[in-house]
């Protein structure tokens, strides 16, 4: 920083030399030099003081690597119970992470269930990408993806391995007859629960009968959907929120 | 070099689908033509998929990269698949936290909501006639009923997910 300070201090002396010998082209690039180098040195200053400041509070980074570990660690639970197209997941992380650690709220499970469905990729990554990002930024997010596939790859490279005798065995497929059969009220309940932020308003339930009727008898792109239900709402409620419903 | 063409394929497959199902004609064609599998093999993938959690997605990329390449073309693979979650999710995410609380985009949010509660409720719907409707005009009471018990379970008397699944599978061992 005192070099910094030695420099601003020449560049000064310049600007006043050429001023005083009357070089005025001279004079104007030695003042748009100087407000370069206090622009540049602001900068640096708030890098600087910034950088202290993490290292100065190593309670700080200690207590986001646990943050970081209890994500991975629930990410990892929930993606081993994932049977069904995922869909599942949902129900879970409503249970685990606003229910429980209160990271996040229920508005935004929402937002990031619709958001991921409707970009390209695995929808649950997505979604634990989404989640992890909102928690804890980008190691957050990493740290739920990674979190979340860990049991899968383990999963697939035992069934792989054991595959020849798993395929006719009877007892796995009266397991698998069972879980298939669970996921379908693990995703009602996560939809009973998701009714009190999704509704509000006579016409929330419009875009709800309209959207579940097209998704149930037409197997349209699940972006369209979404985008339509997105100009709807910005049609509806223009910017105009109102407060008295909640 | 195996492993660098399985995680660009397996970008592209992400890249390309959206999911689910829609994946299955998209990793065929690109898993038939670098010839790393036969088509029966891809059929075998779903039904793996099925066995094991997780997503179809990552579990056809583990499959086909444990067989093509062992652990490590296995690991390339997967992630390759979480490619487009792991750039272009986490963009938009970045950009919705720095729109939050902007009025526009509450009142979107707010028609898209019902919708995602909408697709929520379908999906139950059509995994509940493909589950309990196996074929035309046969009805599977017996998943039907595993689905009923679990169920009041889960919502009447609060036991956790993971619980919930283990209870269910042992229902199925028994009732079959």
């Amino acid at each position: 920083m005192k070099r910094k300070n030695y420099l601003f201090f020449i560049k000064f002396c310049l600007v006043y030399e050429h001023f005083v010998k009357s070089y005025y082209v001279d004079t104007m690039a030695a003042i748009g030099f100087l407000i370069l180098d206090l622009m540049e040195k602001e900068y640096y200053d708030k890098k600087w003081k910034i950088r202290t400041e993490n290292k100065r509070s190593r309670a700080f980074q200690m207590e986001k690597f646990k943050k970081l570990c209890t994500i991975f660690y629930i990410m990892a639970k929930i993606g081993l119970f994932t049977f069904g197209g995922g869909w599942s997941i949902i129900a879970q992380m409503q249970n685990e992470f606003v229910d429980r650690k209160h990271w996040m709220t229920e508005e935004q499970v929402v937002d990031y269930m619709s958001l991921a469905k409707s970009f390209p990729g695995v929808m649950i990554i997505n979604m634990s990408v989404f989640c992890g990002y909102a928690m804890a930024g980008v190691e957050g997010a990493v740290a739920a993806a990674v979190g979340l596939s860990t049991p899968a790859l383990i999963a697939i490279a035992v069934v792989t391995y054991f595959y020849s005798s798993l395929r006719d065995n009877i007892y796995v497929e009266r397991i698998l007859n069972g879980v298939r059969s669970v996921v379908i009220p693990i995703i009602v309940s996560a939809c009973l629960k998701l009714k009190k932020t999704a509704i509000q308003g006579r016409s929330s339930y419009g875009i709800l009968i309209l959207s579940f009727l097209v998704c149930v008898l037409t197997g349209v792109n699940k972006l369209l959907v979404v985008v339509a239900a997105l100009v709807a709402g910005l049609l509806i409620w223009r910017g105009e929120i109102p407060d008295d419903v909640s | 070099m195996t492993y660098l063409r399985l995680f660009l394929s397996f970008m592209k497959i992400g890249f390309c689908s959206f999911g689910g199902m829609t994946m299955i004609p998209v990793i065929n064609d690109e898993v038939l033509r670098y010839g790393w599998m036969t088509a029966s093999e891809v059929m075998d993938i779903v039904a793996v998929a099925e066995m094991t959690p997780g997503s179809l997605g990552i579990n056809c990329a583990t499959f086909v990269g444990l067989r093509t390449a062992g652990i490590w073309g296995a690991l390339c693979a997967s992630l390759g698949v979480m490619m487009p979650s792991l750039t272009l999710s986490m963009v938009a995410a970045h950009f919705i936290f720095r729109l939050k609380g902007n009025k526009l985009l509450e009142s979107a949010m707010r028609g898209v909501r019902p919708a995602s509660m909408g697709m929520l409720a379908a999906a139950a719907v059509t995994l509940g006639i493909t589950t309990f409707l196996p074929e035309s005009g046969v009805i599977a009471w017996k998943r039907i009923g595993i689905a009923v018990i679990s169920g009041s379970v889960l919502i009447k008397g609060r036991l956790s997910i993971p619980k919930t699944i283990l209870l269910a599978a042992v229902l199925g061992l028994i009732l079959g």
